[in-house]
Protein backbone atom coordinates (compact mmCIF):
# COMPACT_ATOMS: atom_id res chain seq x y z
CA UNK A 1 0.00 0.00 0.00
CA UNK A 2 3.03 2.29 1.11
CA UNK A 3 4.52 1.37 -2.02
CA UNK A 4 1.54 2.68 -4.21
CA UNK A 5 1.06 5.95 -2.58
CA UNK A 6 4.76 6.28 -3.40
CA UNK A 7 4.25 5.50 -6.66
CA UNK A 8 1.19 7.51 -7.53
CA UNK A 9 2.77 11.00 -5.67
CA UNK A 10 6.18 10.00 -7.77
CA UNK A 11 4.04 10.08 -10.92
CA UNK A 12 1.95 13.46 -9.40
CA UNK A 13 5.38 15.11 -9.41
CA UNK A 14 6.15 17.65 -12.26
CA UNK A 15 8.83 16.86 -14.37
CA UNK A 16 12.09 17.58 -13.83
CA UNK A 17 14.50 19.57 -16.53
CA UNK A 18 17.61 20.11 -16.80
CA UNK A 19 19.18 22.47 -14.11
CA UNK A 20 19.12 26.66 -15.06
CA UNK A 21 22.30 28.02 -14.30
CA UNK A 22 22.24 31.27 -12.56
CA UNK A 23 24.76 34.16 -12.33
CA UNK A 24 24.60 37.43 -10.84
CA UNK A 25 22.06 38.96 -13.43
CA UNK A 26 20.09 36.23 -13.82
CA UNK A 27 19.80 35.82 -9.64
CA UNK A 28 18.66 39.65 -10.04
CA UNK A 29 15.87 38.82 -12.58
CA UNK A 30 15.07 35.61 -10.48
CA UNK A 31 14.64 37.83 -7.22
CA UNK A 32 12.34 40.74 -9.58
CA UNK A 33 10.17 38.19 -10.90
CA UNK A 34 9.56 36.63 -7.49
CA UNK A 35 8.29 40.13 -5.96
CA UNK A 36 5.06 39.98 -4.08
CA UNK A 37 6.15 36.35 -2.43
CA UNK A 38 8.36 35.69 0.70
CA UNK A 39 10.77 33.66 -1.03
CA UNK A 40 14.00 31.72 0.55
CA UNK A 41 16.73 31.23 -2.10
CA UNK A 42 18.46 27.36 -0.79
CA UNK A 43 21.90 27.32 -1.58
CA UNK A 44 22.89 24.13 -1.56
CA UNK A 45 25.03 20.52 -3.32
CA UNK A 46 24.32 17.11 -3.32
CA UNK A 47 28.00 16.75 -1.63
CA UNK A 48 26.26 18.87 1.51
CA UNK A 49 25.31 16.46 4.05
CA UNK A 50 23.64 19.50 5.94
CA UNK A 51 21.68 20.45 3.03
CA UNK A 52 20.19 17.13 2.23
CA UNK A 53 19.03 17.14 5.46
CA UNK A 54 17.18 20.21 5.42
CA UNK A 55 16.10 20.35 1.76
CA UNK A 56 13.26 18.09 2.44
CA UNK A 57 12.12 20.04 5.59
CA UNK A 58 12.33 23.34 3.36
CA UNK A 59 9.88 21.28 0.85
CA UNK A 60 7.55 20.47 3.68
CA UNK A 61 7.74 24.07 4.85
CA UNK A 62 6.86 25.33 1.65
CA UNK A 63 4.08 23.13 1.45
CA UNK A 64 2.79 24.02 4.52
CA UNK A 65 2.71 28.10 3.57
CA UNK A 66 2.68 27.99 -0.09
CA UNK A 67 -1.35 29.16 -0.14
CA UNK A 68 -0.02 32.09 2.55
CA UNK A 69 2.37 33.49 -0.08
CA UNK A 70 5.52 31.62 0.01
CA UNK A 71 8.10 29.47 -2.09
CA UNK A 72 11.13 28.01 -1.75
CA UNK A 73 13.88 28.43 -4.56
CA UNK A 74 16.64 25.94 -5.04
CA UNK A 75 20.33 27.34 -6.47
CA UNK A 76 23.05 24.22 -6.68
CA UNK A 77 26.46 24.85 -5.72
CA UNK A 78 27.13 21.51 -7.69
CA UNK A 79 29.08 21.39 -11.02
CA UNK A 80 27.23 20.76 -14.43
CA UNK A 81 28.87 17.13 -14.33
CA UNK A 82 26.75 16.77 -10.84
CA UNK A 83 23.26 17.74 -12.89
CA UNK A 84 22.36 14.34 -12.89
CA UNK A 85 22.45 13.67 -9.32
CA UNK A 86 20.93 16.70 -8.16
CA UNK A 87 18.27 16.50 -10.54
CA UNK A 88 17.71 13.01 -9.01
CA UNK A 89 17.61 14.20 -5.26
CA UNK A 90 15.50 16.95 -6.05
CA UNK A 91 13.00 15.09 -7.92
CA UNK A 92 13.12 12.71 -4.45
CA UNK A 93 12.45 15.57 -2.21
CA UNK A 94 9.70 16.66 -4.67
CA UNK A 95 10.97 19.70 -5.35
CA UNK A 96 8.48 22.13 -7.15
CA UNK A 97 9.32 24.66 -9.97
CA UNK A 98 12.47 25.79 -11.89
CA UNK A 99 15.85 24.11 -10.31
CA UNK A 100 18.76 26.03 -10.79
CA UNK A 101 22.92 25.78 -10.92
CA UNK A 102 25.26 28.72 -9.56
CA UNK A 103 27.08 29.11 -13.07
CA UNK A 104 28.84 32.30 -12.57
CA UNK A 105 31.79 33.72 -14.30
CA UNK A 106 33.37 34.01 -10.42
CA UNK A 107 32.15 32.19 -7.72
CA UNK A 108 33.76 34.90 -5.63
CA UNK A 109 31.21 38.11 -7.42
CA UNK A 110 28.63 35.81 -7.33
CA UNK A 111 28.95 35.32 -3.76
CA UNK A 112 29.61 38.73 -2.57
CA UNK A 113 26.58 39.83 -4.88
CA UNK A 114 24.24 37.71 -2.81
CA UNK A 115 25.92 38.59 0.76
CA UNK A 116 29.30 39.76 1.49
CA UNK A 117 29.22 38.50 4.69
CA UNK A 118 28.23 34.69 2.87
CA UNK A 119 31.59 32.69 2.83
CA UNK A 120 30.00 30.36 0.45
CA UNK A 121 30.00 27.85 3.19
CA UNK A 122 26.60 25.84 2.70
CA UNK A 123 24.02 25.24 3.58
CA UNK A 124 23.02 28.57 2.68
CA UNK A 125 19.27 30.04 2.92
CA UNK A 126 18.80 33.96 2.02
CA UNK A 127 15.26 35.24 3.02
CA UNK A 128 13.69 37.71 0.76
CA UNK A 129 10.32 39.38 1.49
CA UNK A 130 7.44 40.54 -0.64
CA UNK A 131 9.70 43.83 -2.02
CA UNK A 132 12.29 41.54 -3.21
CA UNK A 133 14.50 43.06 -0.47
CA UNK A 134 16.92 40.05 1.53
CA UNK A 135 16.01 40.27 5.16
CA UNK A 136 18.02 37.54 6.99
CA UNK A 137 20.37 35.04 5.62
CA UNK A 138 20.83 31.06 7.90
CA UNK A 139 24.09 30.00 7.13
CA UNK A 140 25.01 26.03 8.01
CA UNK A 141 22.65 23.88 9.74
CA UNK A 142 19.55 25.51 10.53
CA UNK A 143 16.51 25.00 12.86
CA UNK A 144 13.62 25.09 10.70
CA UNK A 145 11.45 26.48 13.56
CA UNK A 146 13.57 29.59 13.37
CA UNK A 147 13.30 29.63 9.58
CA UNK A 148 9.61 29.13 9.92
CA UNK A 149 8.96 31.82 12.20
CA UNK A 150 10.95 34.28 10.30
CA UNK A 151 8.97 33.73 7.21
CA UNK A 152 6.06 33.63 8.75
CA UNK A 153 6.73 37.67 10.05
CA UNK A 154 6.84 38.38 6.72
CA UNK A 155 3.99 37.03 5.31
CA UNK B 1 15.51 48.41 25.14
CA UNK B 2 13.54 45.07 23.37
CA UNK B 3 15.28 46.63 20.57
CA UNK B 4 18.30 46.44 21.62
CA UNK B 5 17.99 43.19 23.04
CA UNK B 6 16.55 41.82 20.22
CA UNK B 7 19.91 43.34 17.91
CA UNK B 8 22.25 41.96 20.55
CA UNK B 9 20.53 38.54 21.08
CA UNK B 10 20.94 38.36 16.68
CA UNK B 11 24.50 39.75 16.47
CA UNK B 12 25.40 36.65 19.14
CA UNK B 13 23.67 34.14 17.31
CA UNK B 14 25.81 35.49 14.23
CA UNK B 15 28.83 34.94 16.01
CA UNK B 16 28.89 31.10 16.28
CA UNK B 17 33.13 32.08 16.85
CA UNK B 18 35.53 33.67 17.78
CA UNK B 19 37.64 34.48 14.90
CA UNK B 20 40.97 35.89 16.18
CA UNK B 21 43.47 35.57 12.84
CA UNK B 22 42.66 37.12 9.38
CA UNK B 23 44.69 38.43 6.37
CA UNK B 24 47.13 41.08 7.57
CA UNK B 25 47.03 40.04 10.98
CA UNK B 26 50.02 38.25 12.98
CA UNK B 27 49.33 34.51 13.85
CA UNK B 28 49.84 34.29 17.59
CA UNK B 29 50.95 30.78 18.26
CA UNK B 30 48.81 27.79 17.99
CA UNK B 31 48.78 24.09 19.13
CA UNK B 32 47.27 20.62 17.21
CA UNK B 33 47.62 17.22 17.65
CA UNK B 34 49.44 14.27 15.70
CA UNK B 35 47.24 11.32 15.23
CA UNK B 36 48.80 10.09 18.61
CA UNK B 37 47.07 12.95 20.21
CA UNK B 38 50.47 14.79 21.22
CA UNK B 39 50.55 18.36 20.64
CA UNK B 40 53.03 20.23 17.65
CA UNK B 41 53.08 23.63 17.96
CA UNK B 42 53.23 26.28 14.97
CA UNK B 43 55.63 28.17 17.11
CA UNK B 44 57.86 25.48 16.46
CA UNK B 45 58.03 26.20 12.25
CA UNK B 46 58.49 30.06 12.95
CA UNK B 47 60.27 31.45 10.13
CA UNK B 48 58.85 29.92 7.53
CA UNK B 49 56.33 30.53 5.24
CA UNK B 50 52.82 28.22 6.45
CA UNK B 51 50.21 27.33 4.77
CA UNK B 52 47.30 25.79 7.45
CA UNK B 53 44.87 23.68 5.21
CA UNK B 54 41.67 22.64 7.12
CA UNK B 55 40.47 19.22 5.39
CA UNK B 56 38.37 16.25 5.94
CA UNK B 57 38.04 12.87 5.47
CA UNK B 58 34.48 12.19 4.65
CA UNK B 59 33.55 15.75 2.42
CA UNK B 60 33.68 14.96 -1.42
CA UNK B 61 35.11 18.52 -2.28
CA UNK B 62 38.39 18.27 0.03
CA UNK B 63 38.68 14.66 -0.96
CA UNK B 64 38.42 16.26 -4.69
CA UNK B 65 41.43 18.01 -3.88
CA UNK B 66 43.48 15.50 -2.53
CA UNK B 67 46.17 15.16 -5.17
CA UNK B 68 46.07 19.07 -5.88
CA UNK B 69 46.85 18.81 -2.35
CA UNK B 70 49.63 16.44 -2.34
CA UNK B 71 51.05 18.70 -5.80
CA UNK B 72 50.96 21.38 -3.69
CA UNK B 73 53.49 20.12 -1.10
CA UNK B 74 55.47 18.20 -3.37
CA UNK B 75 55.90 21.57 -5.22
CA UNK B 76 56.51 24.07 -2.48
CA UNK B 77 57.75 22.22 0.90
CA UNK B 78 61.04 21.56 -1.64
CA UNK B 79 61.33 25.22 -1.59
CA UNK B 80 60.78 25.76 2.12
CA UNK B 81 57.17 26.09 2.67
CA UNK B 82 55.92 24.20 5.46
CA UNK B 83 52.27 22.80 5.47
CA UNK B 84 49.47 22.30 8.50
CA UNK B 85 46.88 20.42 7.18
CA UNK B 86 44.54 20.07 10.00
CA UNK B 87 41.45 18.10 10.44
CA UNK B 88 39.15 19.78 12.54
CA UNK B 89 35.90 17.74 12.37
CA UNK B 90 34.87 16.86 15.24
CA UNK B 91 33.00 13.37 13.88
CA UNK B 92 36.30 12.03 12.57
CA UNK B 93 38.50 10.67 14.36
CA UNK B 94 42.25 9.96 14.83
CA UNK B 95 42.06 6.60 13.42
CA UNK B 96 39.83 7.38 10.65
CA UNK B 97 42.33 10.75 9.56
CA UNK B 98 44.46 7.77 9.95
CA UNK B 99 43.27 5.30 7.34
CA UNK B 100 42.13 7.98 5.13
CA UNK B 101 45.29 9.18 4.80
CA UNK B 102 46.78 5.90 3.87
CA UNK B 103 43.93 4.99 1.33
CA UNK B 104 44.43 8.33 -0.38
CA UNK B 105 48.14 8.63 -0.37
CA UNK B 106 48.89 11.80 0.86
CA UNK B 107 52.55 12.85 1.30
CA UNK B 108 51.92 14.98 3.89
CA UNK B 109 51.43 14.36 7.79
CA UNK B 110 47.50 15.34 8.84
CA UNK B 111 46.79 16.67 12.44
CA UNK B 112 44.05 17.07 14.46
CA UNK B 113 41.98 19.97 16.28
CA UNK B 114 40.78 19.52 19.25
CA UNK B 115 37.59 20.66 19.71
CA UNK B 116 38.23 23.24 16.59
CA UNK B 117 39.97 25.47 18.86
CA UNK B 118 42.21 26.08 15.76
CA UNK B 119 39.43 26.35 13.14
CA UNK B 120 37.99 28.97 15.65
CA UNK B 121 41.24 31.00 15.85
CA UNK B 122 41.46 30.85 12.53
CA UNK B 123 37.23 31.03 11.85
CA UNK B 124 37.70 28.87 9.08
CA UNK B 125 34.36 27.13 7.99
CA UNK B 126 34.68 24.41 5.55
CA UNK B 127 36.81 22.31 3.94
CA UNK B 128 39.15 22.56 2.13
CA UNK B 129 39.97 26.18 3.29
CA UNK B 130 43.51 27.51 3.33
CA UNK B 131 45.98 30.38 4.98
CA UNK B 132 49.08 31.79 4.20
CA UNK B 133 51.21 32.87 6.55
CA UNK B 134 54.66 34.91 5.61
CA UNK B 135 57.50 34.15 7.66
CA UNK B 136 56.70 37.10 10.06
CA UNK B 137 53.99 35.33 11.06
CA UNK B 138 51.02 37.76 9.32
CA UNK B 139 48.37 35.74 7.06
CA UNK B 140 49.08 37.11 3.89
CA UNK B 141 46.26 34.55 2.15
CA UNK B 142 43.07 33.07 2.67
CA UNK B 143 40.26 31.41 0.85
CA UNK B 144 40.62 28.25 -1.61
CA UNK B 145 43.38 26.43 -3.37
CA UNK B 146 41.59 27.31 -6.64
CA UNK B 147 37.92 28.52 -7.96
CA UNK B 148 36.95 25.34 -9.14
CA UNK B 149 36.77 21.07 -8.20
CA UNK B 150 36.78 20.82 -11.86
CA UNK B 151 40.27 20.78 -12.48
CA UNK B 152 39.14 21.62 -16.48
CA UNK B 153 37.82 24.89 -14.93
CA UNK B 154 40.20 26.47 -13.02
CA UNK B 155 40.53 29.91 -14.00
CA UNK B 156 42.58 31.16 -10.67
CA UNK B 157 45.09 28.94 -9.03
CA UNK B 158 44.44 31.90 -5.45
CA UNK B 159 46.77 29.55 -3.21
CA UNK B 160 49.35 29.18 -5.37
CA UNK B 161 49.87 32.38 -6.75
CA UNK B 162 49.71 33.72 -2.85
CA UNK B 163 52.57 31.10 -2.12
CA UNK B 164 54.45 32.69 -5.46
CA UNK B 165 54.30 36.15 -4.50
CA UNK B 166 55.12 35.59 -0.32
CA UNK B 167 58.01 33.41 -1.39
CA UNK B 168 59.50 36.17 -3.96
CA UNK B 169 58.98 38.91 -0.83
CA UNK B 170 56.28 40.85 -3.47
CA UNK B 171 52.67 42.10 -2.11
CA UNK B 172 49.81 39.03 -2.59
CA UNK B 173 46.98 40.76 -5.20
CA UNK B 174 44.51 38.18 -4.38
CA UNK B 175 44.46 38.33 -0.37
CA UNK B 176 40.98 36.60 -0.11
CA UNK B 177 39.09 34.47 -2.19
CA UNK B 178 35.26 32.52 -0.72
CA UNK B 179 36.64 28.83 0.33
CA UNK B 180 34.06 26.30 -1.00
CA UNK B 181 33.25 22.83 0.76
CA UNK B 182 31.93 21.04 3.31
CA UNK B 183 31.05 23.06 6.85
CA UNK B 184 33.94 21.95 9.11
CA UNK B 185 31.61 19.85 12.20
CA UNK B 186 32.20 21.70 15.25
CA UNK B 187 31.66 20.66 18.59
CA UNK B 188 29.30 21.79 21.20
CA UNK B 189 30.59 24.24 23.40
CA UNK B 190 28.69 25.14 26.32
CA UNK B 191 26.37 22.45 26.33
Amino acid sequence: MRRLVIAVLAASLPSIGALTPVDESAFQKLVESHKGKVVVYDFWATWCVGCRAELPKLVALEAKLRGQGFELVTISADEPEQDADAEKFLKRSAVRGTLYRKQPKSDDQFINSIDVKWSGALPALFLYDKSGKKVRSFIGDTDMASVEAAIRKLL
Amino acid sequence: MRRVLAIWVMSSAAVLFAQEFKVGSKVSDFQVQDLDGKPVSFSGLRGQVTVVTFISTQCPVSNGYNQRMNALFNDYSSKGVKFIFVNANQNERAGEVRQHAKNVGFVFPVYKDANNVVADRFGAEVTPENYVIDSSGVIRYHGSIDDSQNEARIRTRGLRLALDAVLAGKPVDLTETKAFGCSIKRARKGT
